[in-house]
């Protein structure tokens, strides 16, 4: 009798909420498209030069007939435009690398520089500058060194059969040890009137000399961030544990190194367009989960919709708050350091929701 | 009638083999940590696995779940080799209870029992409304479904071990491991864990292979009405193997744990039909060493 009068009653019930549901996951989609992109839009009028409305549209589309000073659209194109779209990149890698790591290595306090990809990227860049003189081969070497030293990690964790993940947060504490060092050997040797600057801006991570030529750069980043995309439910299911995961089904060594490679793909991008860029890919992840939760089939295209907004932002404050620049990397940390013992606090080092 | 037929299944065993141990060797380096090891395990019972700490039963277990393969001999699920198997067929046949689970991030409860459905989506999908639906049903078995939507880093260790029962449950493996399961909770979840087990297996026909340091845990299913076999392991080998009422002796406790014990046996409580028996732990025998 009870179930016969009852059950109607919640049908209706969840129908009405799953309508809401949807509705409301429509919102969030669109919000988290919109938002990085009204950033990079939003950063193409700020700077030192100012300008307005119809000139930004019309450097931009140059069929709509506005008339536009010849400086004012190579500003806008050629400057501000690849800057905007470079930052975006960064910050959407490294969030989606910080994700993924962290999950991977299942501790909300990794990041995707883990394993020695930058300390990797920072010598071949100041290999680069010191022994080939800098210019273009910066990029690739710094790009190569990079992927080589994830690659060295591993090799260390492979002392054991397998590579579970502490051996090879090991590794790459021991690889990043070592390529710092051969870092200062090239600071030591460098010219210092002219070399060392740059290895110390190089290391300081700057997007002042971005040009559409190291766009390049973005086919390994989009790569490896499709691979995250397509692998985030396995990330979730890696986090129990490598002995859980398999019982679940997933072979964990093969998963993680499909992953780890992702994220290196990822970051290494990143880290030859930008230079070393600190502490994105260590607090967006966090702020990914106060909104979103910890899933990440949610979290991962959030977090690269929130990184590519937060490097926008952080990029035109870089350009434009002070009459000579900052370096990025500078300005992350000192937003990023403080911001993350504020997340500390507020979820007392573990429950995020 | 009917309390005759299940008296019976208590103590034979029922159904098809379904896990098969045969002549199973394993060696951390020079350590040998099983030396032939022989088990059968059949369709709708229960076996409880005991033996003195780094007697090798989750040596065992790992081997029948893949994690570690064994140096000879043969672990064979449903007549289908285990290293043969890759890790998505196997965990359609082999689901696993951890004895603790080391917490990461707060994934929601209905979330992390959904992750059981992971080995029957397709390489690189997520699990899709049919597999909600299987996590939802295995929520409500575990009689768990008021904490569906708590983040599970907030639950108790005994809601914990019920999320993993759940998550277990929705994988919709016919046989399910677990490793020492109630270690860390207290009587009545304790009870609570052994209940669903012995619902599951009576209503739902699965098959468990549960490693456990309680041996009175095996006395509580047979006297639940579930068919449920003892295998006592020391030093790598399968020393004993058969229902409770003979395994579970004081000769047993005095040769495999060198320890004094007593089997006590009262009548059955008002509204039960069998009697309850009990092991009670005495003392340790320091003149003879254990695991002789």
């Amino acid at each position: 009798m009870a179930s016969g009068n009852a059950l109607p009653v919640p049908h209706i019930h969840s129908a009405g909420r799953r309508v809401g549901r949807v509705a409301w996951k429509t919102v969030a989609v669109l919000l988290f498209i919109l938002v990085p992109l009204a950033c990079i839009f939003g950063s193409l009028f700020l700077g030192r030069y100012h300008m307005t409305f119809s000139q930004v549209v019309g450097a931009l589309f140059p069929f709509a007939h506005i008339s536009v000073p010849k400086q004012v659209s190579t500003l806008v194109v050629q400057v501000r435009l690849p800057r905007a779209l470079a930052a975006a990149c960064v910050g959407a890698s490294l969030s989606a690398s910080g994700v993924a790591f962290q999950g991977v290595f299942r501790s909300p306090l990794v990041n995707p520089e883990l394993l020695g990809v930058s300390s990797g990227s920072g010598f071949g860049a100041a290999f680069a500058i010191v022994v080939l003189g800098g210019g273009f081969a910066i990029y690739p070497l710094a790009f190569a060194t990079g992927m080589f030293a994830v690659f060295m990690s591993y090799w260390v964790a492979r002392v054991y059969k397998k590579t579970p993940a502490i051996m090879l947060i090991l590794g790459g504490v021991i690889v990043s040890s070592v390529f710092s060092a051969l870092v200062g050997l090239m600071k030591y040797v460098a010219d210092p009137e002219t070399q060392l600057p740059s290895i110390v801006y190089w290391l300081m991570g700057s997007l002042s000399a971005v040009s559409f030529e190291q766009f390049w750069a973005l086919i390994p980043m989009g790569l490896g961030v499709l691979v995250l995309l397509a692998s985030s439910w396995r990330i979730d299911v890696l986090s129990m544990g490598d002995k859980e995961a398999r019982s679940l089904g997933v072979n964990a060594n093969a998963y993680r190194g499909t992953i780890v490679a992702g994220a290196t793909l990822a970051t290494a991008g990143a880290v030859c367009i930008s230079g070393v860029v600190g502490w994105v890919g260590l607090v967006i992840p966090h702020i990914g989960r106060m909104i979103v939760g910890s899933s990440n089939r949610r979290l991962m295209p959030a977090s690269i919709s929130i990184g590519a907004s937060f490097l926008v932002i952080v990029d035109t404050m870089a350009r434009g708050l002070w009459a000579s620049e900052v370096p990025l990397g500078i300005l992350t940390a000192l937003i990023g350091a403080p911001f993350f013992v504020y997340l500390l606090k507020k979820t007392k080092g573990g429950d995020w929701r | 009638m009917r309390d005759v037929q299940t008296v019976r299944a208590a103590d034979a065993p029922a159904g098809e083999e379904i896990l098969r141990l045969d002549g199973v060797h394993f060696a951390y380096d020079h350590h040998k940590v099983l030396v032939d090891v022989g088990l059968s395990v059949r369709r709708g019972t229960c076996t409880c696995l005991i033996g003195i700490n780094g007697c090798g039963k989750s040596t065992l277990i790992d081997c029948v779940l893949g994690v570690l393969h064994p140096s000879a001999g043969e672990v064979s699920i449903d007549g289908a080799h285990v290293r043969h198997l890759k890790p998505a067929r196997l965990a359609r046949k082999v689901a696993y209870v951890p004895q603790i689970h080391e917490r990461s991030f707060p994934y929601l409860v209905d979330h992390m029992v959904l992750m059981g459905r992971t080995a029957h989506s397709r390489l690189l999908s997520a699990p899709d409304r049919d597999d909600r639906e299987f996590a939802r049903r295995a929520i409500e078995e575990c009689g768990i479904g008021h904490l569906a939507k708590r983040p599970c880093t907030s639950l108790s260790g005994g809601e914990m071990q019920m999320v993993l029962l759940a998550r277990a449950l929705a994988q919709d493996a016919p046989l399910i491991l677990m490793d020492e399961p109630t270690a860390h909770l207290d009587f009545k979840n304790e009870l609570l864990f052994l209940e669903t087990i012995e619902r599951l297996i009576t209503a739902r026909g699965v098959t468990v292979l549960m490693a456990t340091h309680a041996p009175n845990q095996a006395f509580h299913l047979a006297e639940a009405g579930v068919s449920t076999r003892v295998a006592v392991m020391n030093r790598g080998r399968i020393w004993q193997e058969g229902p409770p009422r003979t395994v579970l002796t004081e000769e047993m406790l005095r040769a495999v744990y060198g320890i004094e014990a007593h089997l006590l046996e009262c009548d059955p409580p008002p509204g039960g039909t069998r009697p309850i028996r009990q092991i009670v732990p005495r003392r340790t025998l320091r003149a003879e060493r254990p695991g002789l």
